[in-house]
């Protein structure tokens, strides 16, 4: 199918989209204000249904955390209530009014756990470099769920199948901007070539430092927090300002194939072991002739 | 609703939001893991009896030939019932992915079944040949599920790969040999029975050590339960039977029994207690914590 206008992302994105590249997104949270467009936008394109409306308290987070239905969600930190054991927070600086805001989404990350854990081909990696569920093929195992590193794979119970971002692989293809960065208004998030991306990211790192936010910094690209233990690298990275842990990040993720060796080695060893000993019961008791007086 | 209850974790990450998510895995893959883990071993523990036990063992090797094939088809049935698309079940061999241990266990599910089926055949040339396969994946069959719990991001199965792998290999070994002790007391073999619960004792014993050196399973009462069901009352009765002149039946069957039903609940709750780990940001930030110091910059 041709797209109505040809490379439409070159005029909202100024990139082009082409198979064999890779892609993703750099989510500047300084930049965020949390309107929640991207939320919004990822819910239309994708045709996913609304949450349970209610209220949370959690600020003006009633999205709560990603999940099968929800591929975008912003989060808001507020630092102004006391901190665990400290002082309640009377001022404020002139930068975001230690209210911190952020769009978090799939990683998709390199290598991807969820992808590596999933026994039937159905995660797999797109010509785009981003990670997408084949509804087609799930047949709903759910491994992919405790896998994924970030809580973001999630099952819908409705249909049976693991759900998560696709990073707009269809509008991808169409050679357009996905939904979430192209609504985004003050391009907190941007999408991008990675290494485009990842340039334009240390430069805004180095440009906030100049204006004395030293706590600025980059989560998931090559060699930060986020990109740890086997993971190399996110491809949806973030800058944050605060710890990880703060955004519900975690500062040191790990590889979950990783551990699967070591288990493996260790369990067949005691196997092994248990086998010798019952061979030698076996041969000294001659399989029990006469056995206990 | 879905909004959190507010809890001692909203101190520390997200107003308590869990960062990971749990696994949908429920009762039935922890039917499966203790069926197949028990099927597995029987295999491996026929194949020992067949190769070192002689004549007097022959019961044995042919109970346990058959627990292995009984496992093998009953297990499965447990594993299609647990997806959330059951009619698409074949999907689990339509690729091999070597770092994904459920298509890693999907292949040894495979071949065990198929090797067991050959050598539950009337004893002969190709039984025998064909178990040798059958007791290798049988290995496979006691072990891989924990390694595939331990190869996710749930904390609580995360942190301890290498024990759970052991607990779960000694807990498998040890139910076949309760299993095959409790056929071998039903025929009246009294002397084969005994040698089945000593192997029961060893494997319990080693099951004990492995909890002990995971550092968290005394923190979960009910996996500590299924050991003090699966470990402490098998190696009690199978101690007071070793040590005294006149070995009882009754308590040669209590510990078996208490070896398999332990075996089992210790699948059920540790399946239980890592799907609930994932609730606690505490444990994951804890599992996540970077081995060097902080490269983060200072907090303002």
């Amino acid at each position: 199918m041709t797209a109505l206008i040809p490379d439409e992302s070159a005029l909202t994105a100024g990139t082009t989209v082409r198979p064999g590249r890779r892609y993703g997104f750099f989510t500047d949270t300084t930049l965020c204000i949390g309107c929640k467009a991207c939320e919004v936008a990822c819910k239309e394109w994708n045709a996913l249904p609304a949450d349970i409306p209610g209220l949370t308290g959690m600020s003006y987070d009633n999205t709560v955390d990603l999940s099968a239905d929800t591929w975008r969600h912003v989060l808001f930190v507020e630092k102004i209530a006391p901190q665990a054991g400290g002082e309640r927070v009377t001022t404020m600086p002139p930068f975001q009014s230690n209210w911190l805001m952020m769009s978090d989404v799939c990683k998709h990350c390199s290598p991807a756990p969820c992808l590596e854990a999933c026994p039937t081909g159905s995660l797999f990696r797109t010509e785009f470099d981003t990670v997408v569920v084949q509804q087609d093929i799930c047949n709903g195992c759910g491994y992919c769920v405790p896998a994924c590193p970030f809580g973001v794979v999630d099952l819908n119970l409705s249909d049976g199948k693991a759900h998560k971002c696709t990073l707009c692989y269809d509008r991808l293809k169409g050679g357009l901007e996905p939904a979430c960065a192209k609504s985004c208004p003050t391009d907190s998030i941007q999408f991008g070539e990675i290494d485009d991306l990842t340039e334009r990211a240390r430069g805004r790192v180095e440009e906030l430092r100049g204006l004395g936010r030293d706590d600025a910094y980059l989560y998931g690209a090559p060699g930060t927090p986020g990109a740890t233990g086997g993971i190399e690298r996110l491809n949806a990275f973030f800058l944050l300002t605060d710890r990880p842990e703060v955004y519900n990040l975690p500062e040191h993720p790990t590889r979950p194939a990783e551990r699967f060796a070591p288990g493996m080695a260790a369990g067949l060893a005691a196997v092994a072991g248990l086998t010798l000993a019952a061979a030698l019961l076996f041969g000294r008791n001659g399989g029990g002739d006469g056995g206990r007086p | 609703m879905r909004g959190p209850t507010v809890t001692d974790d909203a101190a520390i990450g997200y107003y308590g939001v869990p960062p990971v998510k749990a696994s949908p895995f429920d009762w039935k893959i922890a039917a499966y893991v203790q069926i197949g883990g028990v099927a597995g071993a029987a295999q491996v523990l026929s194949a020992v009896a067949a190769a070192a036990g002689g004549r007097r063992a022959r019961g044995v090797v042919r109970h346990g030939r058959w627990m292995a094939l009984a496992g093998a088809v009953l297990g499965p049935p447990f594993l299609i019932a647990d997806l959330k698309t059951p009619t698409r079940w074949y999907n689990m061999l339509r690729i091999a992915r070597p770092t994904s241990p459920m298509s890693v266990g999907s292949y040894i599910l495979t071949g065990f079944g198929a090797f067991s089926a050959l050598a539950a055949l009337p004893a002969g040339r190709l039984s025998d040949a064909a178990q040798v396969p059958a007791a290798l994946l049988g290995a496979g069959m006691a072990t891989y599920t924990a390694s595939l719990l331990s190869a996710t991001s749930s904390p609580f199965w995360a942190e301890a790969p290498r024990s759970l792998a052991v607990q779960f290999a000694c807990s498998s070994v040890a139910g076949a040999a309760a299993a095959l002790s409790l056929a071998e007391q039903a025929a009246g073999r009294p002397g084969t029975a005994a040698t089945l619960d000593a192997i029961t004792a060893a494997a319990a014993a080693g099951e004990l050590a492995a909890s002990i050196a995971s550092g968290h399973d005394h923190k979960e009462p009910a996996v500590a339960g299924a050991l003090a069901l699966g470990v402490a009352v098998p190696l009690a009765c199978h101690a007071a039977n070793r040590l005294s002149r006149r070995p009882s039946r009754t308590l040669s069957v209590i510990g078996a029994l208490a070896a398999l039903a332990g075996g089992a609940l210790l699948r059920h709750a540790v399946i239980q207690a890592g799907n609930r780990s994932t609730e606690r940001p505490r444990d994951t930030f804890r599992l996540t914590r970077p081995p060097e110091p902080a490269r983060l910059p200072p907090r303002r």
